[in-house]
C-alpha cells in the first residue's frame, strides 16, 4: 500500500484529502452520506466572534462548470460553537480544522486561541478570503501587511497547525503568501473562491441576493492551479491545492504543482463519494508511477520543468 | 443508484420517472425529496419532491421540464441507472380526526401533493384537492391523483388562467369557495396543504391566516448539500433564516415571512 500520509505543520493526516470550509457544515449533516474515515480531515464552516444570519437568498447559482455562492459566513458563533456544536463536530472520524474569520486583527486571535484551547480541535485555518462579507475599499486578503499582522496575532495564541486561506481575488498573491509564511503561517490554502456574478435576464436583477459571490467547482480549477505553481516556487511551507477538485486527476495535478493535501468542496454535493474515489486513485497512480510516498509526488511536475530549463540554458 | 424503470410522458413539459430503489433506500415519506445527478456535466444535484412511493421499492418522480437538469434527465432511457440521493427533509403533519385535508396545487406543484393525496385516500381520510394551472393542462396532472368518489369523501377541482378547464380563475378563489362550503359543514375543520409558485402560496397562506386555519407549505428551492451543511437554500422564517432542505421543505404557513407581493 502506498504511503499517502500527509504533513502540516504538527498535524498529521492519514491521507491529504480535506473536506473544505463551508461545505459540509459542522461536520454531523454529511454523516449519512459522506463516510469521514476515508478523508484526512475536515474544515469546518467558518466561526465568527458573533453568530451571522448571513445572506439575504438567493445564495446560489449554478454556471457551466461551476457553482456561484454567496452564504454570508452564517454561523452559530464562537459562544454556541464551542458550547454546543464542538460535541458534534468531535464525533466525525477525522482530524478537525476548525475555519474561524474575525473582523480585527484581535478577534482573528481570541478566536484561534479559543478553539485550538480545545483538545478536540486539531488545527484552525485563518479565512481572510471570504469574498461575500461586506469590507473596507481595499479586502484583508489583498494586503500582505494586514495578512500578517492577524498571522501573527492568531500565531501567539496556539502551538497548534495553524492554515492561512488565501484569496485568488488579487493580483499578487504571492506577496501575501510570503507575508503569511514569515508571519508564522503552518500551511497555506490555496485558494479560495473567485468573486462573480450572473443577472437573472427576466427578473432583470443580479441572480444573487448579494449581487456577486464566490466561484468554486471545475471552473475554477486552472485558476487556483496556476496560484499554486506561482506561490510553490517561492514559500517552503506546505501548500494545500483547493478549487474544482472532483477526480483523482484533478488532485493529483495540484500535488504535481507542489501542494501537500487538497482540499474537496463542490464536488461533495454531486458525489458525497468523491473523497474515497480520489484517495483510491492516488493510490493506484503511485503504484502504477512506483511511487512509496504521496510526499514524493509534490512538484513533481516542477522538477520537469526545471530540468526541462536546465537543459536549455546549457545548450 | 436508482433504476429507472418507466418514463410517461404527460404531456409535452410533464414527465412521471419510475424508480427502482435498493433495498437500503428508506421508504419516502410525503413530502420528503430526492437529490437526482442527472449529468456529469451539472455542478449540482437536482431536487425532486417525491410524487409517489406507495409500492415498496419504487419511487415516482414527477418532472416539469425546465432546464438543463430536467431536460438530462429526460433524456435517460429506460432501464437506464441514475444516482438518487435521499429521501431528505422533513413531512407533512397528519390530519386529525374531524380535519378534512385540503390539497391546493399550483401548477407542477402537483409533484409535491400528490404522494400526500394518494397516502390519505388510502388511509380513508376526507380530501379535497384544487389544481390550478395556467392552462387545460392540469387535467392532465390531475389525472394523476385521487379521483373523486362519489360520496363526496375526496373532492377535486380544478381553474385554469385561461378557464379553458374548470373554474376560470386562480385556485385561492376555488379555495374559497371550497372553504365557504366546508365551513357550512360544521363538523369538519380544513386543514391546508399547499405546493406552488410563491405568489399562490403567499395568497393561500393569507387566507388560512384569516381563516385561522392551520395550514402547511411545500418550498421547492435551488440546493447544493441537501442536508443543511451549505445553508444555501434559506428561506425567511419569523424565528430568521431556515434552510428549505432540512428545515423543511414543509413549513407551517403562520411561521414563513413572505415577501411582499410586487405592486401589492
Amino acid at each position: 500500500m502506498p504511503d499517502l500520509r500527509a504533513t502540516l505543520g504538527r498535524l498529521r493526516l492519514c491521507n491529504p484529502t480535506v473536506l473544505a470550509s463551508g461545505t459540509v457544515g459542522y461536520g454531523p449533516e454529511y454523516a449519512s452520506l459522506i463516510d469521514y474515515t476515508t478523508v484526512g480531515a475536515i474544515v469546518t464552516k467558518t466561526i465568527t466572534p458573533e453568530p451571522r444570519a448571513g445572506n439575504a437568498p438567493p445564495r446560489l447559482k449554478e454556471t457551466p462548470g461551476g457553482l456561484l455562492n454567496a452564504i454570508g459566513l452564517e454561523n452559530v458563533g464562537l459562544e454556541r460553537f464551542l458550547s454546543e456544536k464542538l460535541r458534534e463536530v468531535a464525533t466525525v472520524p477525522a482530524a478537525l480544522i476548525a475555519s474561524v474569520a474575525g473582523f480585527t486583527v484581535n478577534e482573528y486571535a481570541e478566536l484561534t486561541g479559543a478553539v485550538t484551547a480545545r483538545e478536540e480541535i486539531d488545527a484552525v485555518e485563518l479565512n481572510i478570503s471570504c469574498p461575500n462579507v461586506e469590507r473596507a475599499r481595499r479586502p484583508v486578503w489583498d494586503d500582505p501587511e494586514a495578512v500578517a499582522e492577524i498571522t501573527r496575532a492568531a500565531r501567539a495564541t496556539t502551538e497548534k497547525t495553524l492554515l492561512l486561506k488565501l484569496s485568488p481575488n488579487t493580483a499578487d498573491i504571492l506577496s501575501v503568501a510570503e507575508a503569511g509564511e514569515a508571519a508564522g503561517a503552518d500551511a497555506l490554502v490555496v485558494a479560495n473562491t473567485l468573486s462573480g456574478m450572473r443577472i437573472d435576464v427576466e427578473a432583470g436583477t443580479p441572480s444573487l441576493g448579494n449581487t456577486t459571490g464566490g466561484l468554486s467547482g471545475r471552473a475554477l480549477l486552472p485558476v487556483n492551479l496556476a496560484n499554486v505553481w506561482k506561490i510553490a516556487g517561492s514559500v517552503s511551507i506546505p501548500i494545500v491545492g483547493s478549487g474544482g477538485i472532483a477526480d483523482p486527476g484533478d488532485a493529483l495535478e495540484y500535488i504535481l504543482a507542489g501542494a501537500s493535501a487538497v482540499q474537496i468542496g463542490t464536488a461533495l454535493f454531486a458525489d458525497p463519494e468523491a473523497p474515497g474515489r480520489i484517495v483510491d486513485g492516488l493510490a493506484e497512480y503511485m503504484r502504477a508511477h512506483d511511487i512509496e510516498s504521496i510526499e514524493g509526488c509534490t512538484g513533481l511536475a516542477r522538477k520537469e520543468k526545471e530540468r526541462e530549463w536546465q537543459r536549455t540554458t546549457a545548450d | 443508484m436508482a433504476r429507472l424503470t418507466r418514463k410517461v410522458s404527460i404531456d409535452p413539459r410533464n414527465y412521471l420517472f419510475t424508480f427502482e430503489v435498493d433495498r437500503r433506500f428508506p421508504k419516502p415519506l410525503p413530502g420528503q425529496f430526492v437529490q437526482v445527478a442527472s449529468s456529469i456535466e451539472l455542478t449540482l444535484r437536482r431536487p425532486f419532491s417525491v410524487a409517489g412511493a406507495s409500492r415498496p421499492g419504487e419511487v415516482e418522480l414527477l418532472v416539469e421540464l425546465r432546464g438543463k437538469g430536467t431536460r438530462t434527465l429526460a433524456a435517460r432511457h429506460e432501464g437506464s441507472t441514475v444516482s438518487l440521493l435521499g429521501p431528505m427533509g422533513n413531512t407533512f403533519s397528519e390530519p386529525s380526526t374531524g380535519e378534512v385535508a385540503v390539497l391546493v396545487a399550483g401548477g407542477i406543484g402537483v409533484a409535491g401533493l400528490r404522494y400526500l393525496a394518494h397516502e390519505l385516500a388510502e388511509e380513508g381520510k376526507r380530501l379535497v384537492i384544487l389544481v390550478g394551472a395556467r392552462t387545460r393542462d392540469a387535467l392532465l396532472l390531475g389525472d394523476l391523483l385521487p379521483s373523486a368518489t362519489e360520496d363526496d369523501r375526496v373532492r377535486v377541482a380544478f381553474s385554469t388562467d385561461d378557464g379553458s378547464a374548470g373554474h376560470w380563475g386562480t385556485v385561492c378563489e376555488l379555495l374559497e369557495s371550497e372553504l365557504d362550503a366546508l365551513g357550512e359543514d360544521r363538523i369538519a375543520s380544513p386543514r391546508l396543504y399547499c405546493c406552488g409558485p410563491p405568489a399562490m402560496l403567499r395568497e393561500a397562506a393569507a387566507i388560512a391566516a384569516a381563516r385561522e386555519i392551520p395550514c402547511e407549505v411545500l418550498l421547492e428551492e435551488i440546493m447544493a448539500c441537501g442536508t443543511g451543511a451549505c445553508r444555501g437554500c434559506v428561506v425567511m422564517t419569523k424565528h430568521g433564516y431556515r434552510t428549505v432542505c432540512s428545515d423543511g421543505p414543509v413549513f407551517d404557513a403562520a411561521e414563513l415571512v413572505f415577501e411582499e407581493a410586487p405592486n401589492a
